[in-house]
């Protein structure tokens, strides 16, 4: 098993759970290291205080802040470790939520909780725990302290095991409010006719597994030397990229819907 | 409205709907930058070769990927071009599937998607009719020299594209799961179920996320405040917790813990006003001995 990313418990009531956490997701990225093209060498990065322009250790790195007016506050680790105290190593329960509440675009980073200990105690406090989540539907909310910083996280159970999912903070998410959908109105009933046709003509069941990772599998063929890789047409490569296709005008949607419709038949 | 991050069209069969695409998250965290602690200045990130022990330039530096212990296979910048490409700003829809059905656990990065110039008639119609059926259309596009799997789905009256993590990126949960074997622990007794589904009960609440404060971010920020009046920080430590072996007395005490504190009181957002220590803390918080808050105190001299 990997190593955890964190430990401490879970503290439901006056039950403290022991657990450890590690990610539910694994990065399978392709990933380069900077070399140095002379001699083939990996580059290390090295600290460097500016003012004194020396190469400083990780001991003599702080956290700077900056305010307004230029000047540079400096906090140390410890420091900000004040900042979460007495919840560093413990997730509290505060509440249980309908899953089904919950905005989806809230939720962050997806983990899994496991049993830190052997004991029957720990192992029976857990299966506890994600049992009764598992059979109510919801989710309790609770807060972590990872890397130094608090977040709001959600603790939901996923096949018997204690899932924590990381949430952003409804100051994080931008409202909806906000987006410019170009203001028309309703569309006629037939054109919403048309449109849920051609859609239903595209309809598959979802199946994730039937989408492959076309980035990693380019990288790694590149890395690899294959001849996978295929040119692409960067004529458009100066301004990142080439131009959108111009939007449907409004009254060709109807011929371009049934268009669709056709050519998603005849497929 | 922010300026968009690019103009793109969502492309479904013959339809094309021009959309802008914005950032649906912001990040409110505070921002720190690394600092020498004895100086405050700024570090900079240098680059050192490893063999020859000195600075290089960035103009000298390739990308590598190690395929054995120490050893790379380089990529010029046009075979790593080649490898990402450009991307024509479509978002193409391959299907369209159950909404409902994507995991939550594949939803990775969120972005508005407002309507292009002369699209509001096509946006709306898609924003319907994907509303009407319950689908969120799957399509690949490339963002950032790296072509991404995504969703774009109706949300809130909008527009959503929502990147979705590749599915063999899902750890497979029974490698996590804990090994039972012959000594599984005791299944709960139908007396601790009913009792923490009791609990469960009687925590349950509607969902308001405005309720949900970033008390980290003020508490920082009232450090960022004592450290520039030259205040000192105290450092506080932190404490054990144990597991306790008889589950059903825990639990019966939880349940008669929250029948004497009541209806636990939420905090209005504003909290940040008030005197410490009233409100907000919940009853299995306020339990603990040593108050969260931040503990500050003048320096000497």
């Amino acid at each position: 098993m990997a190593r955890p990313l964190w430990s401490g418990s879970v503290s439901f009531g006056l039950i403290n759970v022991p657990v450890q956490l590690v990610g539910a997701v694994r990065d399978l990225d392709v990933h380069f290291r900077q070399l140095h093209e002379k001699d083939g060498a990996p580059i290390e990065t090295r600290r460097f205080c500016a003012e004194e322009d020396r190469e400083v250790g990780y001991d003599e790195i702080a956290h700077g802040y900056e305010t307004d007016d230029g000047t540079m506050i400096v906090l140390t680790d410890e420091e900000l470790e004040a900042a979460a105290p007495r919840r560093s190593r413990t997730i509290d329960i505060d509440a249980f939520v309908d899953a089904g509440e919950i905005d989806p675009l809230l939720l962050d980073h997806p983990y899994i909780l496991l049993p830190a200990g052997e004991t029957d105690g720990v192992r029976r406090a857990y299966r506890l725990l994600a049992e009764v989540i598992e059979a109510s539907g919801r989710v309790a909310l609770g807060r972590i302290v990872l890397r130094a910083k608090e977040q709001l996280v959600t603790v939901g159970a996923r096949d018997g095991l204690l899932a924590l999912t990381t949430m952003r903070f409804h100051d994080e998410l931008r409202p909806a409010a906000d987006v410019d959908t170009g203001g028309a109105r309703r569309p006629s009933a037939a054109k919403l006719k048309a449109a849920v046709q051609a859609i239903e003509a595209m309809a598959a069941d979802w199946d994730p597994g039937d989408y492959e990772d076309r980035h990693r599998v380019r990288l790694q063929a590149a890395v690899e030397g294959s001849d996978r890789v295929e040119q692409v047409d960067d004529e458009d490569a100066a301004d990142g990229g080439g131009r959108a296709p111009k939007s449907t005008a409004s009254p060709d949607i109807m011929k371009s819907l049934k268009a669709s419709l056709e050519k998603a038949r005849a497929s | 409205m922010p300026r968009s991050l690019m103009n793109a069209a969502v492309v479904f069969g013959d339809v094309a709907v021009a959309v802008k695409l914005h950032t649906a998250t912001t990040s409110e965290r505070v921002h720190f930058h690394e600092v020498h602690a004895k100086d405050g200045a700024r570090i900079e990130h240098r680059r050192f070769c490893t063999e020859e022990d000195k600075e290089v330039p960035y103009e000298e530096v390739v990308r590598g990927h190690e395929i054995r212990d120490g050893e790379y296979a380089v990529l010029t910048p046009e075979q790593l071009a080649a490898a990402t490409p450009d991307g024509d700003r479509t978002i193409r829809i391959e299907a369209f599937v159950p909404a409902a059905d994507i995991d939550p656990i594949l939803r990775d990065k969120a972005y508005h998607l407002g309507a292009g110039d002369d699209a509001g008639a096509a946006y709306r119609l898609l924003h319907d009719a994907l509303v009407k059926t319950g689908r969120a259309g799957i399509a690949f596009f490339v963002f950032h020299d790296r072509e991404r799997l995504a969703a774009v789905l109706p949300h809130d009256g909008v527009l959503v594209l929502q990147t979705l993590r590749p599915a063999d990126t899902v750890v497979d949960l029974d490698e996590l799961r804990p090994d039972e074997g012959k000594d599984a622990p005791r299944a709960p007794t139908a007396k601790e179920r009913k009792m923490a589904g009791q609990l469960i009960d009687a925590l349950h609440e509607p969902f308001r996320p405005e309720d949900h404060e970033d008390e980290h971010r003020a508490l920082v920020m009232k450090l960022i405040e004592a450290k520039a009046a030259g205040e000192e920080i105290e450092v506080p430590e932190a404490e054990d917790v144990e597991t306790p072996d008889d589950l059903a007395a825990a639990l019966e005490a939880s349940l008669a813990d929250r029948g004497h504190g009541g209806r636990r009181r939420r905090a209005a957002p504003k909290a940040a006003a008030k005197p410490s220590g009233s409100g907000r803390r919940s009853p299995a918080r306020a339990k603990r001995k040593t108050p969260a808050k931040t503990k500050t105190k003048k320096k000497q001299g």
